[in-house]
């Protein structure tokens, strides 16, 4: 076959690959769309409550998102809470301090922690709550505070290089106009470095909440459940989004609760990729950096 | 406060080591009973004794296999689109596109496939639609972005005079690709494998919806059957002390020692480069 | 001053009567609050759904959750003390009640019968025909009368209460394929089936409705009516398990389960009421 007509053909492949990929993706957003769209009202959110009471916690919503909306929402707060202060300061450790074999080893398990299934950690999760329960009989089991936790080692590997690469990546002559003026290291750091590179960090920690909000294998193991209603504190059970759509597709009794599941989808693809589009747009706009720089020939 | 960063550093290091060791102990009263060897070996058939997980790991390996082997061309043809052959206005649309594809919940990939997938495998395969086949075909699109976005970088990152001469002397696209990219990519391109066959592998909601979670070992990509992940999430019981229990750590240590396997494999590759941030941005 | 006290007392006594009278079984969660956790048994979770409603309603103070896991998964949690009120489809073997200290609650009765899509030809079964299929000796619905395609077995997990008594008593402790499809609760199960046109599983008769339809074994159908003169045998009781004796909310929930409201709410599940 001659080079011409290979060319052709592997150009058809690829614009074939191309279509493809974006068919299935305006399939999948089009159908969630088409089934998702007309239930989202006031009921889909507050089921036959009083919006307004159920906003300031008078009454309890069933038959609505409210309470997983609110779940997924502590969730996540609690689970940045968590892993933002200590993915910041290793990562800041690994750009800054570490160095050698330190460094090669911390970066190997960095990696590994970011390659673990999500439902392993779930259940590391649990055998830790069950055996602390056994320690102290009553006090603690599966709850939001264990899936927060839970969350954020999941999370943590991915805080870790946002900041390690936002700091690597910065120009010497920056890092070194500090100093020479007589900033120490730490003042460089905090005054400096950081600031410098605040659109990253943001963009990390944003990419790291939609990361949350999406994973539901590790809270089905670690105390989300169906029914419960918005939690009077971190050591209850709770309701959350992703996991409500998965009890849906497996066991809804008629229709209303299909759709619901339907918009509830709706909203979670809308969430998630919101945020990317928050964490890019961060990114990519407020440092009016060129976002597709190797252009081939 | 440079020991606070320590500390952090060290603290989050050791929990990686910690989640094993913790896993690795509490799987000990099962693999008591036989080595972890005997454990992969044995069926799973709780009601006669047995509480091995050959099913499981068959399932996980091949759902994730195929899965990569459906995905790796859609991939590669999708990376020349965006970095050779697409438009060029088009070319970063469709980067984006990838990206944004990331951030989709594998929730929502497995809510959506029950309706859209499953009835329609049911009518092609025959049996129930809920089968490996299916699952693979989802876990093939969840983990496109991983694949593509690593095989963009490392397309990109290949040298650029390289590409020239083979151009120069009269070469087409194709030919750039094969003589001068290819050569210097391939590395890039296996970590995207290894990668996404870590993330088709540990995903637990797609399988665990879409695979039919049978106990048997699958002969065939149509036969219902349960992957490592959605084990884990079907058998729970607060009863520490059962082997039935005890068998899913046994399952968290496979995956465990699986994904340490694929992350050393992609260091040994990258000559200890730390894996970028690539996989999610 | 007489009459005064009189008219007080009997004011009172209306009082007394009309809150008797018109008053909710839900007054027993009057002075309660706190958490209350229940998990395991799935073919409980529409009952525990409705009260949780009920009670949450009326008195925001309390918080009950409500998991599901399946009858092994409540016998265990309540044992170890990880939820206040374990649920369980089955009775609770000796060994376990000995030892956790477990007390059984049996609030309703409730059979377990074969489901198939509405619009399967076959709805008739002996009871060797349905161990053949569930065995997966027989394999397609060619042989049992029905069009020519694959039987897709779907079956429970380990820890259900559903399957342990489905197999005790329908299936007469035959084996169950292990190509079968697994979910996890009475209600994944009902909407498997009702979305597989050549599906067959079992179900708690109070799950039944038009989406799937109810196999008649050797002569007798499922029902709640054959379920109740005993005619279908298939049957078990729905147990609520606490670990020794209840206290408290827990309590309060034991007793509403009995109360009138609790068991017309049982009945309008599908369940059959033991009061």
């Amino acid at each position: 076959m001659k080079p011409r007509r290979i060319d052709h053909l592997v150009a058809l492949f690829s614009h074939l690959c191309a279509l493809t990929l974006l068919l299935l993706m305006v399939t999948l957003v089009g159908y969630l769309l088409y089934r998702g769209h007309h239930t989202i009202d006031r009921e889909l959110f507050f089921g036959w409550a009083d919006p307004w009471q159920a906003l300031t916690f008078q009454r309890q919503v069933f038959d609505g998102l409210f309470p997983a909306l609110i779940g997924t929402t502590l969730l996540v707060g609690l689970a940045i809470l968590i892993a933002a202060p200590i993915g910041l300061a290793a990562g800041i450790y690994l750009a800054e301090y570490a160095r050698g074999t330190t460094r090669t080893v911390l970066n190997l398990l960095f990696d590994l922690l970011s390659a673990i299934p999500s439902i392993v950690i779930g259940l590391f999760g649990l055998a830790v709550a069950i055996v602390l329960h056994r320690w102290f009989p009553g006090r603690f089991g599966p709850c939001l505070l264990l899936s927060a936790l839970c969350l954020a080692l999941l999370v943590l590997p991915y805080l870790i290089r946002a900041t390690q690469n936002a700091l690597e990546s910065i120009d010497p002559q920056i890092r070194q106009s500090g100093r020479s003026m007589g900033a120490s290291k730490l003042q460089n750091l905090f005054y400096i470095l950081l600031p410098h590179r605040l659109p990253e960090l943001t963009s990390g920690l944003i990419l790291a909440i939609g990361r949350c909000a999406e994973d539901t294998a590790v809270i089905m193991l670690t105390g989300v459940v169906a029914t419960a209603g918005v939690p009077h504190s971190i050591l209850q059970n709770y309701e959350a989004i992703p996991f409500y759509i998965y009890t849906v597709a497996s066991q809804y009794t008629d229709a209303t609760e299909l759709n619901r599941g339907f918009s509830a989808a709706l909203i979670l693809i809308t969430l998630c990729c919101g945020l990317f589009l928050l964490a890019f747009f961060i990114q990519h706009h407020l440092q009016r950096r060129l976002l597709f720089r190797q252009e081939k020939p | 406060m440079k020991y606070l960063f320590q500390w952090a550093a060290f603290g989050s290091a050791l929990l990686t080591a910690a989640i094993f060791v913790i896993l690795y102990l509490l799987s000990l009263p099962l693999l008591s009973q036989g080595t972890l060897w005997t454990v992969l070996w044995q069926p799973w058939d709780p009601q006669h004794g047995s509480f091995g997980i050959y099913p499981m790991v068959v399932t996980s390996l091949s759902s994730a296999f195929v899965a990569v082997a459906i995905s790796t061309p859609l991939c590669f043809g999708c990376a020349l689109f965006i970095t050779q052959y697409g438009p060029r206005n088009i070319r970063r649309w469709m980067l984006n596109l990838v990206r944004l594809m990331g951030s989709i919940p594998t929730v929502v990939y497995g809510f959506t496939a029950l309706f859209l997938l499953v009835p329609r495998m049911r009518e092609a395969l025959g049996g129930s639609g809920l089968n490996i086949a299916t699952a693979s075909l989802i876990l093939a699109l969840l983990i496109a972005p991983t694949l593509i976005l690593f095989f963009v970088d490392s397309i990109t990152q290949s040298s650029q005079r390289d590409c020239h001469t083979v151009t120069a002397l009269g070469g087409t696209r194709a030919q750039v690709i094969r003589h001068a990219v290819l050569p210097q990519a391939w590395p890039g391109l296996v970590n995207g494998i290894l990668l996404g066959l870590g993330r088709a592998m540990g995903d637990t909601l797609i399988s665990l919806m879409l695979a039919g979670n049978s106990v048997q070992t699958p002969d065939a990509l149509t036969d219902s059957a349960r992957t490592l992940t959605a084990h884990i999430a079907l058998v729970i019981a607060a009863d520490v002390a059962s082997l039935e229990f005890r068998s899913l750590f046994a399952c968290a240590i496979v995956l465990y020692l699986f994904s340490a396997l694929l992350v050393i494999g992609v260091r040994w590759i990258n000559h200890s480069q730390p894996l970028s941030q690539r996989r999610m941005l | 001053m007489r009459t005064l006290q009189s008219l007080f007392v009997s004011f009172a006594v209306v009082l007394l009567m009309s809150s008797i009278c018109f008053g909710s079984d839900l007054d027993l969660f009057s002075d309660q609050h706190g958490t209350l956790r229940i998990a395991g048994g799935t073919a409980h979770i529409p009952v525990m759904k409705e009260i949780t409603k009920r009670i949450m309603t009326r008195y925001p103070d309390v918080r009950i959750s409500v998991a599901g896991g399946g009858s092994g998964v409540g016998i265990q949690q309540v044992g170890e003390g990880m939820v206040e009120i374990g649920n369980a489809g089955r009775a609770a073997t000796d060994d376990e009640i000995a030892r956790f200290g477990l007390v059984p609650f049996k609030w309703a009765i409730d059979g377990v019968g074969a489901i198939v899509h509405p619009d399967n030809g076959v709805k008739a079964l002996t009871r060797t025909q349905l161990q053949a299929v569930f065995s997966g000796t027989i394999t397609n619905w060619q042989q049992l009368g029905g069009v020519d395609r694959t039987i897709n077995l779907y079956t429970r997990d380990q820890a259900s209460g559903t399957r342990k008594v489905f197999w005790s008593k329908a299936l007469n402790k035959g084996d169950i394929s292990m190509a079968a499809n697994v979910v996890n609760s009475n209600g994944a199960m009902k909407t498997a089936i009702a979305n597989d046109p050549y599906g067959i599983g079992y179900v708690s008769v109070g799950h039944m409705d038009a989406s799937t339809a109810p196999i008649t074994l050797d002569g007798v159908t499922p029902t709640l009516e054959t379920v109740r003169n005993g005619s279908y045998g298939v049957a078990r009781g729905l147990y609520s398990l606490t670990k020794g004796q209840p206290q408290g909310l827990t309590k309060a929930f034991i007793d509403y389960l009995f109360s009138g409201e609790g068991q017309q709410i049982a009945a309008d599940k599908g369940f059959i009421p033991v009061r």
